[in-house]
């Protein structure tokens, strides 16, 4: 762990707590870190909120997966030919720059009003994210290896396998970082404003309509350190994948 | 040495947006020759090389290479950090020819240590090229450009990244592989001594638009020691190279 690693949470926790202790804002709206955290591990240790974690963590976990088994092919693809890049370009960045939970409604009408909707409008927002990245990686790879392989005799197929996969893998994994925390996002509000019955957004909205302060706090909390965790784990695999680059 | 000519390059040209920069360049190589390019700086002696390897187009003149197996074909870039694959071991780096070819483990062992022997590579071949120095990165290069035994080699700066000390010594490692294989071998330098150390025939070139200001013969044997820098031959050659160079770089 790195050395000044602690400083952004101390300064995080504290600043909070010295907001909540001269009352900046009213006590009842905004209590204090010390009474979040206790609230926080008492809904852990009675496991209420058990299933509403498991629940969250199954859909970001089914959406990022289809989101991965489709956006790399496809951001391969796109990205090792111009033609076909320039021709879809238009329709990606058209996406991209859209909120995906603003097209929810298109998703309910396809998908239903099941989970499947959410794991799918999670799955296309962060598909996006992913071809994009990888379709750039791809592209942009570095042609003075690929000359030297050529002039070795390499095929396209070979090309493709020992090169220009493992150049646009940093990009790639660029990609995979944002795609998650978008998943995670997505997840969140569709569970929040559109419904379930269970997940760490539901369990938001409904704290915050019986006016659970510290609960709705201590969700959000949770929330944020899950999506911190993923991040963490993420960035560890991909300092082992991609140990090379930069280098 | 004359074993049969192999590259036959005639009349050649080559222009950027109607600036010539190559004009109108002849030469050949026979089999087993040693070719240093030797000229000014950014005359054009890689460009000269591209076009050799057919990564580059030329705009007029004839290129014959012949008389030798396409696939047995080598160049060792100048910028040989950008051809490494920085994902592979260094094992893996060396060994990447032959995986294109699909040879066996063994042969590909055989022929990596084979490698390691001739240029005395000590580092640890399951590290990855990040982990070396510049200089081992470009023996590196050197390992993985000659372990397909190429008819043709073709090097751009070949002791650019080295002290002199491993520049002498990547010197004589190149001619003990030179003495086993005999491949020809083109290799463009700004180092005059270089030249003069390891190559039968120097072509000095000109400023831009390039031409040949002379080819200058150097035919001391091989192995040539460090010893060949302090002969005669070395010096008579070298003021050789130095006059055609001072005519064709400074006129």
């Amino acid at each position: 762990m790195k050395k000044n690693f602690l400083i952004g949470i101390i300064v995080f926790f504290a600043a909070w707590w010295v907001v909540a202790a001269v009352h900046l804002l009213d006590a009842f709206f905004l209590p204090g870190p010390v009474e979040v955290l206790i609230e926080l591990a008492q809904l852990l240790w009675n496991g209420s909120l058990n299933f509403d974690i498991y629940s969250t963590m199954v859909r970001i976990g089914i959406a990022f997966a289809i989101a991965l088994i489709i956006g790399l092919p496809i951001g391969i693809l796109i990205g090792a030919s111009t033609k076909i890049y320039e021709s879809v370009e238009f329709i990606i960045d058209f996406f991209r720059s859209l909120p995906a939970t603003a097209i929810f409604p298109l998703f309910l009408l396809v998908f239903g009003i099941d989970d499947s909707s959410k794991i799918a409008v999670a799955a296309f927002g962060a598909a996006l994210v992913i071809i994009f990245n990888t379709a750039h990686g791809v592209m942009n790879s570095k042609k003075s290896r690929i000359i030297a392989a050529k002039l070795m005799g390499a095929k396209k197929l070979q090309i493709f396998k020992s090169i220009v996969f493992w150049e646009s893998l940093p990009q790639t994994f660029i990609g995979i970082r944002t795609s998650i925390s978008l998943a995670l996002i997505i997840i969140i509000v569709t569970e929040m404003f559109i419904g379930t019955y269970a997940g760490l957004g539901r369990r938001i909205i409904d704290f915050q309509y019986i006016y659970n302060i510290k609960g709705l706090f201590a969700v959000i909390l949770l929330t944020g350190a899950i999506g911190y965790a993923i991040n963490m784990l993420v960035a560890k695999i991909e300092r082992k994948v991609v140990h090379w680059s930069g280098k | 040495m004359a074993l049969g000519k192999e590259i036959l390059v005639k009349g050649l040209s080559k222009s950027f947006d109607e600036n010539e920069v190559i004009s109108n360049i002849t030469f050949e190589a026979e089999k087993g020759d040693i070719i240093a390019i030797f000229g000014p700086n950014g005359c054009g002696k890689s460009t000269l090389l591209n076009i050799l390897s057919e990564i580059s187009d030329k705009t007029k003149g004839k290129v014959e290479m012949q008389n030798f197996n396409p696939k047995k074909f080598s160049y060792i870039f100048q910028n040989y950090r950008e051809s490494l694959l920085p994902w592979r071991n260094n094992y893996e780096n060396i060994a990447f020819p032959l995986r294109l070819n699909e040879t066996e483990e063994e042969e590909v062992r055989r022929k990596v240590v084979e490698m390691e022997k001739i240029f005395s590579f000590k580092a640890n071949l399951g590290l990855y090229p990040y982990e070396l120095s510049g200089g081992q990165q470009q023996i590196l290069a050197f390992m993985r450009a000659l372990i397909t035994q190429p008819e043709i080699l073709f090097i751009d700066e070949p002791f650019s990244a080295l002290d002199y000390e491993n520049n002498l010594l990547l010197r004589t490692q190149l001619q003990k592989y030179y003495s086993k294989y005999k491949p020809t071998i083109l290799a463009i330098t700004h180092d005059i001594e270089e030249a003069v150390h390891i190559a039968n025939k120097i072509i000095v070139l000109s400023k831009k638009p390039t031409q040949i200001v002379e080819i200058i013969e150097n035919d001391a044997p091989y192995p040539r020691g460090t010893e060949f820098l302090n002969s005669k031959q070395f010096a008579e050659t070298k003021k050789k190279v130095l006059s055609a160079f001072q005519r064709g770089a400074l006129a």
